[in-house]
Formats: structure tokens, C-alpha cells, sequence
């Protein structure tokens, strides 16, 4: 299993390209979009945007990295190489396991470096409460690399699967606390503010902002419900995304 | 002359049609931002800023169409990449027409391109903001097919000077971010020259962004649908001249990798 993950992480740092353009962009989105808005908001109702929504940002940029393993599946299965992988002495259940298991490492050892960024420019640190923001974290890019797998496995076309996912992460994020506080998404719709209420990103997003010990730009009442809503993401998504990808691999169910 | 460039066009649309679902995701991320960002963001808006934009819904809804339009215009440059990579153009070679044609017509689809991606974006904002007068609704869209046709350049003279895919998406990043951001699409562009004047940001960037034409063309939409900002002649100007610049260079680029 260690070799697949292995395999899983090495293969991503093979997208030198894709790897320094999320980069740019998450330096971007820093020093010009979050600049630029923070001076457009009111300061009674996020008292520091640029802080809160840098934190966002990592969260944003770990969802969209760990997505991306769905996207190596479609290559694999277009290439042949899933046969090769099937031949490969380890067992299947190994092998889903291990390719969970890498696809969220690898978006998180991405991550790291612009983690480090982002604690830079929000310039604080509870670190406690910051080591199990990180745990969550870790938890949630393991939830959203089993959620890409099952979508994945279960939609055939890898041009549907591209655009689902483009869709999913733009109201995913959006209807989440990564860009604005939960009390501000429910005064402008409270449709909207139930579902980010229960949004992986939203929780996850929040306990970093609660792990960064920046009081101010804290939005959760309890950081423990949070973590308890990333440990049952975590453990739903990975579940599925072993069991179904299991099923599909038997008798060809990839093609 | 105008039968070869009205075939290559009608190739690339052929082209453009074939993504349909895609092009209906894109649209639907497009309207996500709008319907849910910037109905958000209105809520957390400096009073005095309100006063000066009325709603971020409306102020960004033209915004969008301009964005939408820079997104689809510049996706002919991928398959100009791909075809050079690919070496499909030595096929485009032996089709009866000159090279200027072939080059002209690329330019030319990849605007139209643009502006078919923009119409249901456009519409959404005439519904939200209210339509403008014809004469206004022909100079948007003349205001907007420039843009769209200097855009499409720009992705053609940056598909064909890079040689892999992976340093076309790198540039094609960079290019995207840069005028993005640094733009009036998403704030106001006082507010970038406040923070110009306050020293908060690179006067480079200021003047950048006034001249960049996305925030020309979202300012003009603005102008006729919400009587902010002033109007200027300097919009259209700056349209020609984008247009003008980069609709050369990408004939000039694809004409001599044509001939490589």
C-alpha cells in the first residue's frame, strides 16, 4: 500500500506546470483580489477580511488539489494503465486504499508551503488549536480525494466528470465560510446559509481560522462540532470512495 | 479572401459547439459567482462604497459578462497549442487558402467565439440591471467583439510562441490573474486608486489596471446600464488599440510558425 501511495504522490509532482500556475494563483488571489477586497469591506461585520479570507484561500486551494486524483483515474483508464495497476502484486482493496490515502497526502504535501504563506500573512498562531486544525485538515483532503474518486468511478466520461466537478467546486466554495462568515451568508439567504452550515469546507475553513488564534475572525461556536462534521466527511467519502471503486475495477468497470 | 476566412470560422464554431456541456458548466460557475458571491458580498460592503455602487450584484453582474467573454475568447488558443503541438497544421496548410486567410480567420472565430459564450451572461445582467437604448446596445457590443478579437489574438500570439502545453497553461495563467484582478471586473476602480494613493499598492498596477481593457469594457456596460462610472472616449479608443495591437501580432506569430 505504501508503494501506491508513493506512486500516487510522485505522479503528481510530475505536473511542474499545473503546480506553479495554482501557485500563482494562490499568491494572486493574495496579494491582489484579497488586497484589493479587503479595502472594499465593512469593518463592523469582518472586522479584518484580508486575514479571514487569506485562511479561506488555503482551504479553497487544498479542496481543489485533492480533487485532482479523479483526474489521474480518467488518465490511467484512457492510457491502459489501469490493467498494468491490476496486475501489480497487491491486492484491490490495497490498492483503492492506498490511492485515498495518496491522493489526499499529495494535495496536503502541496499544500504545506502555501499553509506556511498564509500563517505568514495572518502572522498568528495558537499552536494547540492550530495542530488540530491541521489534523482536520489532513482528514478533509482524504474526504475530498475519496469524493473524487467516487464521482470519478461512477461517471464514465471524463469530459462530464471535468465539467460536474468545475460546477461542485464552484458552489461548494462559494456556499461555504471560505470567502465570508456564516452570520453574512445567512442574512443574505438563508438557503444558502443552511447549506453552508453543513459544508465540509465550511468547518474545515473555520478550524483553521480557529487554530490560526486570530479571535476576531473566528465565525464557529463550537470547534469540536466542526471537527466532528470533517471526521464524518472523512470517514463517509473515504468509505464510499474504497467500496465503490472496488466494485468498478472488477471486470472492467472502468472503461 | 472572404470565402476562405468565413470556412476557417465556421470550422472553429463547429469546433466550439462540440463542447456544449462544457461550455453549459462554465456558464453555470459564471452564474454561481453572481448569484451567490456577489449577493453575499453586498451584505459586507463599506456603507460608503454602497452609497458609490448601490449593490455589488449589480455592480459586478457586467463584470461577469466581460469575464465570460475573456474566458471563451481565449480557449482558441488552446487548440491553436494543441494543433502545433500535434503538427495538425501542416493539414491546415494544404487546405486551398492563403496563410493570411488561415491566420485571420483564427482571430476572427476565436471573437465571435467570445461573444456567443457572453450573450446568455449579457442577458442575465440586462435582466437584472435593465436594457440599454439601441445605439447603446450596438456600441456594447462592438465595444465587446474588439475586446473579444484582441483577446483571441492575445491567445493565439501566447499559444504560439510557447512551445508544450504545460508553459502555455503557465502563461495563459499568468495573462488570465493579471488582468483579472487587476481590473474594475470585481471592485471599483477608485478603490484600486485609493489604495495606489495610500501607497497600499504599486502604481504600475494602478495605471495597469485603468488601461486594461476588461475594466474598459465592464465600465462602459456599467456606464449605460448604471450611470456610473463617467463615460470616456478613451474606452473605445483603448479597444481599437488592444484589438488593433494584438489582432496583428497573432497574424504575424501564426503566419510565420505557418511557414517553420
Amino acid at each position: 500500500m505504501l508503494l501506491v501511495i508513493e506512486r500516487d504522490v510522485r505522479l503528481f509532482f510530475q505536473y511542474k506546470f499545473i503546480i506553479i500556475m495554482r501557485a500563482i494563483w494562490f499568491v494572486a488571489q493574495i496579494v491582489l483580489f484579497g488586497l484589493i477586497a479587503s479595502n472594499m469591506m465593512n469593518v463592523t461585520v469582518v472586522s479584518d477580511y484580508f486575514r479571514y479570507y487569506v485562511a479561506g484561500l488555503s482551504v479553497m486551494t487544498l479542496y481543489s488539489a485533492a480533487i485532482f486524483i479523479g483526474f489521474d483515474i480518467y488518465e490511467e483508464a484512457e492510457h491502459g494503465v489501469f490493467e498494468y495497476l491490476l496486475s501489480l502484486p497487491v491486492s484491490r482493496r490495497q490498492l483503492v486504499l492506498g490511492r485515498s490515502i495518496g491522493g489526499g497526502l499529495r494535495s496536503f504535501i502541496y499544500v504545506g508551503p502555501l499553509i506556511a504563506i498564509s500563517l505568514y500573512v495572518i502572522g498568528s498562531l495558537n499552536p494547540l488549536q492550530f495542530i488540530i486544525s491541521l489534523f482536520a485538515l489532513f482528514l478533509f483532503s482524504f474526504g475530498v480525494s475519496g469524493f473524487s474518486i467516487t464521482l470519478a468511478v461512477m461517471i464514465k466520461s471524463s469530459d462530464r466528470f471535468d465539467i460536474l466537478m468545475g460546477v461542485l467546486d464552484a458552489l461548494i466554495v462559494r456556499l461555504s465560510t471560505a470567502m465570508y462568515p456564516l452570520a453574512i451568508v445567512m442574512k443574505a439567504n438563508p438557503a444558502y446559509g443552511g447549506l453552508a452550515t453543513f459544508n465540509p469546507v465550511t468547518f474545515v475553513a473555520d478550524l483553521f481560522r480557529w487554530g490560526t488564534g486570530l479571535e476576531s475572525i473566528i465565525t464557529i461556536a463550537n470547534p469540536l462540532l466542526s471537527l466532528l462534521g470533517v471526521v464524518i466527511f472523512f470517514g463517509v467519502f473515504t468509505f464510499f470512495g474504497v467500496v465503490i471503486y472496488e466494485r468498478r475495477i472488477e471486470g472492467g468497470g472502468w472503461r | 479572401m472572404k470565402r476562405g476566412i468565413l470556412n476557417i470560422v465556421e470550422h472553429d464554431l463547429r469546433n466550439f459547439f462540440r463542447y456544449k456541456w462544457w461550455l453549459a458548466g462554465l456558464i453555470a460557475m459564471n452564474l454561481a459567482d453572481l448569484f451567490i458571491m456577489a449577493v453575499v458580498y453586498n451584505f459586507m460592503l463599506k456603507s460608503s462604497l454602497t452609497a458609490q455602487i448601490k449593490s455589488y450584484f449589480d455592480f459586478f453582474a457586467p463584470g461577469l459578462a466581460v469575464t465570460g467573454l475573456f474566458a471563451s475568447a481565449f480557449m482558441i488558443g488552446r487548440e491553436v497549442n494543441v494543433e502545433k503541438r500535434r503538427e495538425i497544421h501542416h493539414y491546415m496548410l494544404s487546405l486551398p487558402m492563403s496563410r493570411i486567410e488561415l491566420a485571420v480567420g483564427r482571430v476572427i472565430s476565436g471573437g465571435v467565439r467570445g461573444l456567443i459564450y457572453m450573450t446568455p451572461l449579457l442577458l442575465t445582467c440586462f435582466i437584472f440591471l435593465g436594457f440599454p437604448s439601441l445605439l447603446q446596445l450596438l456600441l456594447i457590443l462592438a465595444m465587446l467583439f474588439l475586446l473579444a478579437m484582441g483577446i483571441s489574438g492575445l491567445s493565439i500570439s501566447i499559444a504560439v510562441s510557447t512551445g508544450s502545453f504545460e508553459k502555455f497553461v503557465t502563461a495563459r495563467g499568468l495573462v488570465y490573474y493579471t488582468l483579472f484582478f487587476c481590473s474594475s471586473v470585481f471592485y471599483p476602480m477608485s478603490v484600486i486608486q485609493s489604495l495606489g494613493q495610500s501607497g497600499q499598492f504599486p502604481s504600475i498596477l494602478v495605471t495597469f489596471a485603468e488601461v486594461n481593457p476588461l475594466s474598459n469594457g465592464s465600465d462602459m456596460i456599467r456606464n449605460f446600464l448604471l450611470g456610473y462610472p463617467d463615460f470616456s472616449q478613451y474606452w473605445i479608443f483603448s479597444a481599437l488599440f488592444f484589438a488593433g495591437i494584438f489582432t496583428l501580432t497573432a497574424i504575424v506569430t501564426y503566419v510565420k510558425i505557418l511557414a517553420k
